[in-house]
């Protein structure tokens, strides 16, 4: 990637260099206000053009963590790096970064092109060039109507629109998007998801994008990166983070409905392990897992069962929890049904064509083989 | 309860009654008297003369001599009111350290009363006896003639006026202020704005609906400035710093000439409609865009 001079970094990095990867590298970043550390020793790499999703529960960090590679906040510790420039002290404005923030955070005294060509018009640029780029972004995200309208006048989606347009207008290094679609309802959500992932593709560029909505996280992300109160519990692609979560919290944060958790012990019988719900159900471990499982032996551990991890013919022997069925909730194209396991909430995914679920005691064969094995006192996944 | 109700008269009309009797009838009584010739002093049984109270006041000097002092002391002391109110009111919202304490200390002077302010101000601008010209003797300058010059008595009470009405300006500008919105400026700093672009392409313009508002209001009240002339110059030295409420008051009050200054207080509620309906015309197109 060739790199134009740029009237404001200009300076700010060795004339020499010509191709600049927009990779960001937090490391060791820490932050507090006063006595309360929101995050601690962070370190996250970010690849070029990578398409990067913070996702967490609120007051998780993602948002601090963003606001600090923007600028916006400053680091108690730690370096930020983008490309190879260090921009841990630099101000905002020097960091060639640009932000879609959550409620977009556009001028409302301005139109929608001098909304978009502001940046420009602060750099000084000639009018022209203004008016050719604020076009041809107006242009790609479908505005050209809008161009003289306020963002009164507008309605979510295109305010959003417009936000994007005021990022992509000066061509940055990183995209940073802030919760941007938490204001829009449920369809406007699923298009503008769309149109943000063509627009990576597009434009080709790093994106660093926050987020508390995992369904958001899942469909744009090419890397997840799952945080709890200020750390880190996984990165990782979707699927994987999907398929083979590190620990309870990301197990139980991402997937829709939640992971069904079961507590109870792994133990030895004539050969074979067995884990014991206190509730007297016994499922039989499958051979292919008992290598790993050994070790956990007399520990407490958690059984994680995904809701569409059962099994509805057919299920071996050893295999079956009695689950008390409370409520069945057809969504369409699949059944919730909800319940408990002994003492533990429970909830399996039907197809709906199946016969409901009677209210009242049902035995449910699980799929052993995809289930999941956690170390109740770390938390951590027991990998098979 | 129904559009119809006729319970609705027992409502209405006593307020419409009120409205009548304390502004209505008094502003229709001084325009009645406003074209009689109506003397006290000597007292002279009224005779209508029409516009003749108009056309004697338009060919005064002295009306148009308060026009002009009143609309310079206003322009003045507003535009100066405006410019320091806001800067003052931008550094409190800076959470400057004692923020609080400055915000208590500059409101005190709107809280005082003119009369009393203007005192005060007459016995420090005093030429002899005055503080501030001893002070200036102290560094080896001559006395200045603070309110027995003309010029400089204008200027004295542009700085009472600007000092007593400027925390009003503070006021309403930082209850502006602290309503505008932080992730603009944020936007605004991620695209390394500088701090006076960020005045002039966000603040200034954001703020603009608040400040045609002060400004109105303050160039209204500073047309209707009496006090402080009243006790600070009398008007003095000769006619040089009378305005036009004091120019009424010695028509009506001193010659007791009250068909000439009812006639003069219409000619000021036209010339202030005048000033409020072109300012206003003036800044529609601008205040319009915001909507």
């Amino acid at each position: 990637m060739t790199r134009e001079r740029h009237p404001v970094l200009d300076g700010h990095w060795p004339e020499t260099e010509r191709d600049f990867m927009a990779y960001v590298e937090i490391e060791n970043v820490s932050k507090a206000y006063g006595p309360y550390k929101i995050i601690e020793g962070l370190d996250l790499n970010v690849a070029d053009e990578e398409f990067v999703v913070l996702v967490g529960p609120s007051g998780c960090g993602k948002t601090t963590t963003l606001r600090m590679i923007a600028g916006l906040e400053s680091v108690t510790g730690g370096t930020i790096r983008i490309g190879d420039r260090d921009v841990t002290q630099l101000r905002p404005g020097l960091r060639n970064c640009a932000m879609v923030f959550q409620n977009y955070a556009l001028y409302p005294h301005m139109t929608v092109s001098e909304n978009i060509g502001y940046g420009m018009k602060v750099r000084g640029e000639a009018r022209a060039t203004i008016e050719k780029a604020v076009k041809d972004v107006a242009k790609i995200l479908d505005l050209e109507q809008y161009i003289d309208r306020r963002p009164k006048q507008l309605s979510g989606g295109q305010r959003q629109r417009v936000a994007i347009g005021r990022a992509i207008v000066r061509s940055p290094d990183v995209f940073l998007f802030d919760e941007p679609l938490s204001n829009l309802d449920a369809k406007l959500r699923i298009e503008m998801r769309t149109e943000i992932k063509a627009l990576h593709r597009r434009l080709a560029k790093t994106i660093v994008y926050v987020t508390h909505d995992q369904v958001e996280a899942m469909t744009m992300a090419d890397r997840v990166v799952v945080m709890n109160r200020g750390r880190i519990e996984q990165a990782a692609d979707p699927i994987t983070i999907y398929e083979k979560p590190r620990n309870l919290f990301v197990a139980g944060f991402i997937g829709a409905p939640s992971m069904n958790f079961i507590h109870g012990e792994i133990v030895a019988r004539d050969g074979a392990l067995f884990f014991i719900e206190p509730s007297g159900t016994v499922l039989a471990v499958p051979k292919s897992r008992e290598a790993a499982y050994t070790a956990s032996i007399g520990k407490l551990v958690v059984l994680g069962v995904r809701p569409d991890h059962v099994v509805h013919q057919g299920a071996p022997a050893g295999s079956f929890v009695r689950m008390i069925v409370r409520d069945v909730e057809p969504l369409g194209p699949h059944t919730l049904v909800i319940g408990t396991v002994g003492a533990f909430p429970f909830t399996r995914r039907c197809r709906s064509e199946l016969p409901p679920s009677p209210i009242g005691p049902f035995d449910v064969g699980l799929d052993l083989q995809r289930a999941h094995l956690f170390d109740k006192a770390s938390g951590q996944a027991i990998v098979a | 309860m129904m559009r119809n109700d006729p319970i609705k008269h027992v409502f209405i009309w006593p307020a419409v009654l009120v409205v009548l009797a304390i502004s209505i009838f008094p502003l229709i009584y001084s325009l009645t008297t406003s074209f009689l010739s109506y003397r006290l002093i000597p007292p002279i049984p009224p005779r209508v003369v029409w516009f003749g109270n108009y056309v004697s006041l338009l060919q005064e000097p002295r009306f148009w001599n308060a026009i002009y002092t009143t609309t310079l002391i206003a322009f003045i002391a507003v535009g100066l009111q405006y410019t320091i109110g806001f800067a003052v009111a931008l550094a409190l919202n800076a959470r400057v350290p004692g923020e609080r304490l400055f915000r208590v200390a500059l409101l005190l002077p709107m809280l005082l009363a003119p009369v009393a302010v203007a005192l005060v101000a007459r016995m420090i601008f005093n030429p002899t006896m005055g503080p501030l010209n001893q002070l200036l003797g102290r560094f080896g300058l001559v006395n200045l003639p603070f309110l027995t010059n003309g010029h400089w008595a204008l200027g004295c009470i542009i700085a009472v006026e600007v000092w007593q009405w400027t925390p009003f300006v503070v006021l309403m500008m930082l209850a502006g202020l602290q309503t505008l919105p932080e992730d603009v400026y944020e936007a605004a700093e991620l695209e390394n704005a500088s701090a006076w672009q960020q005045f002039w392409g966000i603040t200034f313009p954001m703020l603009l609906p608040i400040s045609a508002a002060v400004v109105f209001i303050r160039l209204i009240e500073s047309y209707k400035i009496m006090d402080t002339v009243f006790v600070m110059t009398g008007g003095g030295p000769g006619v040089d710093t009378e305005t036009l409420t004091l120019f009424a008051y010695q028509e009506g009050f001193k010659k007791f000439n009250l068909g000439y200054t009812s006639a003069l207080s219409f000619l000021f509620l036209i010339a202030i409609t005048i000033i409020g309906v072109t300012y206003l015309a003036l800044l529609r197109p601008h205040l319009e865009k915001r909507r």
